[in-house]
């Protein structure tokens, strides 16, 4: 019943390496001068055993011992792909003790663990109750900024020559490094589009002229998943600002840096009231605000509703649950004026080694293991989603919905917003509001003005 | 010289039946309380080596922070309910179990009791079904008598979301109160019973005069027992219901501290919050003590 | 004797009412049965209380027994609520005893002690409590949960068993004395037993709490070895939200409520006359 997933993870991800993604690549002018890199390229493994392809070049100068400790965040991605490379590298590592602890709750049950200077040594920064931009003020990251300059992988290729996003800097220093790259979006079934008569849609007149024929039809439009906002957060909100703010998303980064002038834009509040317009329109499926992702996935493949704002690891997710037939559309955004550009807002989930970690050695050869081009197909392939590595294998048969994400995303005329990471506070507050604007608590007016009161005290 | 070893192996027993628990008991729960108190006057993440001492400034803020006074009218909302709804239906169960013959009474007093002893984890899971707005219990059943279905989104209202909580509250805390009062008016001398039947006074007339007096003292410590359980747990249900959504109307004390320390970083304005359960529960601890008091003597 | 009601009606209504109540709970867990059998569509397609397509889906119980190790989480979660109560008892039942028969300088402000204890919420004291067992290399082991959950019940156990020292006659003490037993001896070999109602109110309610305890069982354990129930059950429900799949979830519900309900069943005269013994003092 499920038609390949695996296939399509791979097409998807071979589009995605393909893709400029815009604004990043400026790391070289950062960090000031400084001293030779602390530790050589590559202290890696004698051999990278059996599944990486290309031999390795480097040969191995330090033999890694002791214990090496990875912590892993299991949710849409599945663990599958974290299980094999961890079984690759423990086997090209043989003398070293390779541990795991990974799981869907990993993230609360290590945190006393990390507040305790007693972290795992290597971390995949992921999920909810996980924010980097805390880990990275609290100090519990080590900085890998003259690391990672001329770093190369067991392949030799320099790491941030293949990455397809850049690492997020703080101050000009480097601590994480993007693994996995996603974009939110909206999606819907094809098949049933076609079989309606439904005009898929480019921009927002099309979705609301769409939406309105849903509607008439006994379908809900629209349902996102109130119980975690950043779903409609990160799929409808922010590339909203962005095309209110003249396909600027400077915006967006001047929010993540607690400007207030930024949330007072009128880019902002235009945004909100496309929000509002939904919601008035009776379009936002009133179970919204409840329920869980999963429900809400649930929902829409159902054809309960006929729109769901999501990131691109839904179909993989859902893989079991995906009925007969239906077919994914995808765009990254729905809020852009007619012939307006489309904005694709970016997620990344990281790696980084902790600064208390006890065998730094090992998670940097882990880093080096991993950013080879051999595991991001592999990562494409277990988990279904794209990885952050240029160079993955390419496929032909993927589905339209992958079809459509490559499309936007290469077209140069598509808006790519970085990852950008918001204060936790400030990010709690701006679900928190958006919530409270779906189901008409508040107004567009007072959604700034919550926002910026957490953002004032923040500051 | 009798006379002062005795006293002395008084002392010593004393001493080995007090010293182990108290030196345990300073460890693991003392210790760790008293710790968080002081890092209550801490601006810190919890997970930084950073920890700026900043006086009482925690609680200087929590007074400006509206989220702050809606969980501590929530954690109230839920305490009058439960006590309310728990001591309501745990007297009616007690006394219609003893007092009436009914037959069945045995089965009825054994499957009361049955969800007290199912984890609060489970009862949350199952009640989130019951409420979901798609494929729920509540909107199914509901359903039976419209002609649209009914997709009321129980966990999703604009204000008042907490009162969906209070079933699940109530319907998980009966059994143990009226186990408890079962017990009391078991030991009510029938004989008081026999006199005011003699005397003509109908089962209401008894249940005011006789059985409500003289279990007084149980009912008492079961609702000052549910207050308190109430300000210190009630954040496990909602955690796992609502995690507090949405936008916070569910927020309770006690889910906005688990919030606070772990979702949001700010461990020390967290153990602020936790002072502030800890007062507010002492506080009103000694107000119910005081009013219940009162109507002891009133009765008698 | 107790005389009934006469009024006819008016007994309808009390049955009504305490058959309605009944079904609320009982329901539950007949609907938890039915939904473990049920797969993802008939979650959607059905109502909630349709009884599940054949062939029914016992596969569920298996997939969640042979997926998650609930076998060891048993054995944890026994080892755990046993050794804890134990501990836990011992050490309130010791300090009770003598707060209920000995006055001493300090043996007020000691209960007092104890019973304000009850009110601290014990959420403010789990991240001291984390670096206090990581530096006595207490986490991720039993005996640290052991410790942390004997010494959370102490309170509790004072607080019931004071009361229930202090109503046995004081003439089976002394006449125990006189007979030459030591005061040790008396403890263990007369009061001990006496007070065995008490021990098991205190014990009953100890060991409900402490096996369905979830938080503190989830910050001081991170190993997946050690797991306690309740915790593999929040793990799984996190599993959950990133693959629907309900009838699992049910399954491992019922399987966690079934052993306690299976000691409830059992040992339920016990429960209540320990919960009445508690109450009554």
């Amino acid at each position: 019943m499920v038609i390949n997933k695996k296939m399509a993870a791979l097409g998807l991800a071979a589009a995605m390496t393909i893709v400029p993604l815009a604004g990043c690549g400026s790391n070289n002018n950062s960090s000031g001068a400084s001293e030779s890199p602390s530790t050589s390229p590559s202290p890696s493994a004698s051999a990278p055993a059996s599944e990486s392809a290309s031999p390795s070049p480097s040969e191995s100068a330090v033999k890694l011992t002791g214990d090496f400790e990875i912590q892993y965040f299991v949710g849409g991605y599945g663990d599958k792909w974290w299980k094999k490379v961890i079984a690759d590298f423990a086997a090209a590592n043989p003398g070293l003790n390779v541990k795991e602890s990974g799981g869907p709750k990993i993230n609360e049950q290590n945190k006393p663990r990390w507040i305790g200077g007693n972290p795992p040594d290597f971390v995949y920064i992921d999920g909810p109750n996980l924010n980097d931009r805390q880990m990275v003020e609290d100090g519990q990251l080590e900085d890998l900024t003259d690391w990672l300059k001329d770093a190369k992988n067991i392949d030799g290729d320099k790491i941030l020559d293949i990455l397809a996003q850049q690492p997020q800097q703080y101050d000009g220093k480097i601590y994480n490094i993007p693994l996995v790259l996603n974009s939110w979006g909206v999606f819907w079934d094809k098949a049933l589009f076609s079989e309606k008569g439904y005009g898929e849609p480019t921009d927002f007149q099309s979705f609301l002229g769409t939406a309105e024929k849903v509607k008439a039809d006994g379908i809900t439009p629209f349902i996102h998943t109130g119980k975690y906002p950043y779903y409609i957060n990160g799929a409808i909100l922010y590339p909203a600002i962005v095309s209110n703010n003249n396909d600027d998303y400077t915006v967006l980064q001047d929010m993540a840096a607690n400007k207030v002038e930024a949330y007072q834009s009128p880019a902002v509040l235009a945004a909100l009231n496309q929000i509002v317009e939904l919601r008035d329109k009776g379009f936002i499926d009133k179970a919204s605000i409840q329920i869980n992702h999963t429900d809400s996935q649930m929902l829409f493949l159902q054809h309960k509703d006929a729109f769901i704002p999501n990131g691109l690891w839904l179909p993989n997710e859902m893989a079991k649950d995906v009925p007969n037939g239906f077919d994914f559309g995808f765009i990254p955004s729905i809020t852009q004026k007619p012939g307006g550009k489309v904005v694709a807002n970016t997620s990344t989930a990281t790696v980084a080694i902790a600064k208390n970690g006890k065998n730094k050695e090992a998670a940097k050869a882990f880093l080096q293991f991993v950013f080879s081009k051999a595991q991001a197909s592999q990562w494409a392939e277990l988990s279904g989603a794209p990885s952050n590595i240029k160079g993955d294998i390419s496929s032909s048969n993927a589905p339209s919905f992958v079809k459509d994400a490559a499309k936007y995303l290469t077209d140069p005329n598509t808006i790519v917003i970085p990852t950008i990471t918001f204060n936790a506070d400030v990010d709690t507050e701006m679900q928190n509001a958006t919530d409270a604007l779906t189901i008409g608590k508040i107004t567009p007016e007072e959604w700034v003005k919550r926002v910026v009161a957490v953002v004032e005290k923040v500051k | 010289m009798k006379a002062v070893s005795e006293k002395w192996q008084r002392n010593l027993f004393i001493g080995t039946f007090i010293v182990p628990t108290l030196v345990f008991f300073c460890i693991f729960t003392i210790y760790p309380v008293i710790q968080a108190l002081y890092y209550s006057m801490f601006d810190w993440s919890g997970m930084s080596d950073k920890k700026e001492f900043i006086g009482f400034d925690n609680f200087k803020d929590m007074f400006k922070d509206p989220i702050i006074w809606r969980a501590i009218g929530n954690d109230y909302f839920l305490v009058a309910g439960k006590i309310v709804g728990i001591m309501l239906l745990a007297t009616f169960f007690a006394v219609a179990l003893t007092r009436f013959n009914f037959k069945l009474a045995g089965f009825f007093r054994s499957i009361f009791f049955i969800p007290n002893v199912i984890s609060v984890v489970v009862i949350g899971v199952l009640w989130n079904f019951i409420y979901n707005p798609q494929i729920g219990f509540l909107n199914a059943f509901l359903s039976l008598f419209t002609e649209d279905k009914v997709t009321i989104t129980w966990l999703g209202f604009t204000s008042h979301t907490i009162w969906m909580l209070l079933p699940p509250a109530v319907w998980a805390g009966i059994g143990f109160y009226m186990i408890l009062l079962i017990a009391a008016i078991q030991n009510i001398p029938d004989s008081y019973f026999e006199a005011a039947e003699l005397e003509g006074a109908n089962q209401w007339t008894q249940f005011k005069s006789i059985t409500v007096p003289l279990i007084w003292e149980q009912m008492k410590v079961s609702i000052i027992n549910i207050m308190m359980t109430t300000l210190n747990g009630s954040f496990v249900i909602v955690w796992i219901m609502t995690e507090g959504g949405p936008d916070n109307s569910t927020q309770v004390m006690g889910s906005y501290l688990y919030q606070m320390a772990f979702r949001q970083y700010h461990f020390g304005f967290a153990a602020a919050i936790g002072v502030l359960i800890l007062v507010l529960s002492l506080v009103t601890t000694v107000i119910m003590q005081r009013l219940l008091h009162q109507e002891t003597v009133e009765m008698s | 004797m107790n005389l009934g009601i006469k009024n006819p009606f008016v007994k309808v209504v009390f049955y009504a009412i305490l058959a309605i109540w009944g079904i609320s709970v009982l329901y539950p867990l007949l609907w938890t049965l039915l939904d473990a059998l049920k797969d993802n569509q008939q979650f959607f397609f059905h109502a909630p209380w349709a009884l599940p397509d054949f062939p029914l889906l016992w596969s569920n119980f298996s997939y969640v027994w042979n997926k998650y190790n609930f076998d060891s989480y048993f054995i944890n979660s026994i080892v755990v609520t046993g050794g804890s109560t134990f501990l836990g008892l011992l050490l309130s039942a010791s300090t009770a005893y003598v707060l209920a028969r000995y006055k001493f300088k300090g043996s007020n402000a000691l209960y007092l002690l104890y019973i304000s204890s009850m009110m601290v919420p014990f959420i403010l004291a789990l991240i001291p409590l984390f670096f206090l067992m990581n530096s006595m290399h207490l986490i991720n082991t039993k005996i640290g949960l052991i410790f942390v959950y004997a010494s959370s019940v102490i309170a509790f156990g004072v607080f019931v068993l004071v009361g229930f020292f202090k109503s046995l006659p004081k003439e089976l003490e002394e006449a125990s004395i006189m007979d030459g037993a030591s005061l040790y001896g008396t403890f263990f070999r007369v009061m001990l037993p006496l007070s065995q109602p008490g021990l098991v109110t205190v014990g009953i309610v100890n060991v409900l709490n402490i096996w369905n305890e979830y938080i503190v069982g989830t910050i001081l354990i991170n190993d997946p070895k050690q797991y306690t129930l309740p915790v593999e059950i929040g793990v799984m429900q996190a599993e959950m939200q990133y693959r629907t799949e309900w009838g699992p979830l049910f399954a491992a519900l019922l399987m966690t409520i079934i052993p306690v309900l299976i000691v409830y069943i059992v040992f339920q005269r016990r429960i209540a006359s320990g919960i009445t013994a508690g109450a009554v003092k």
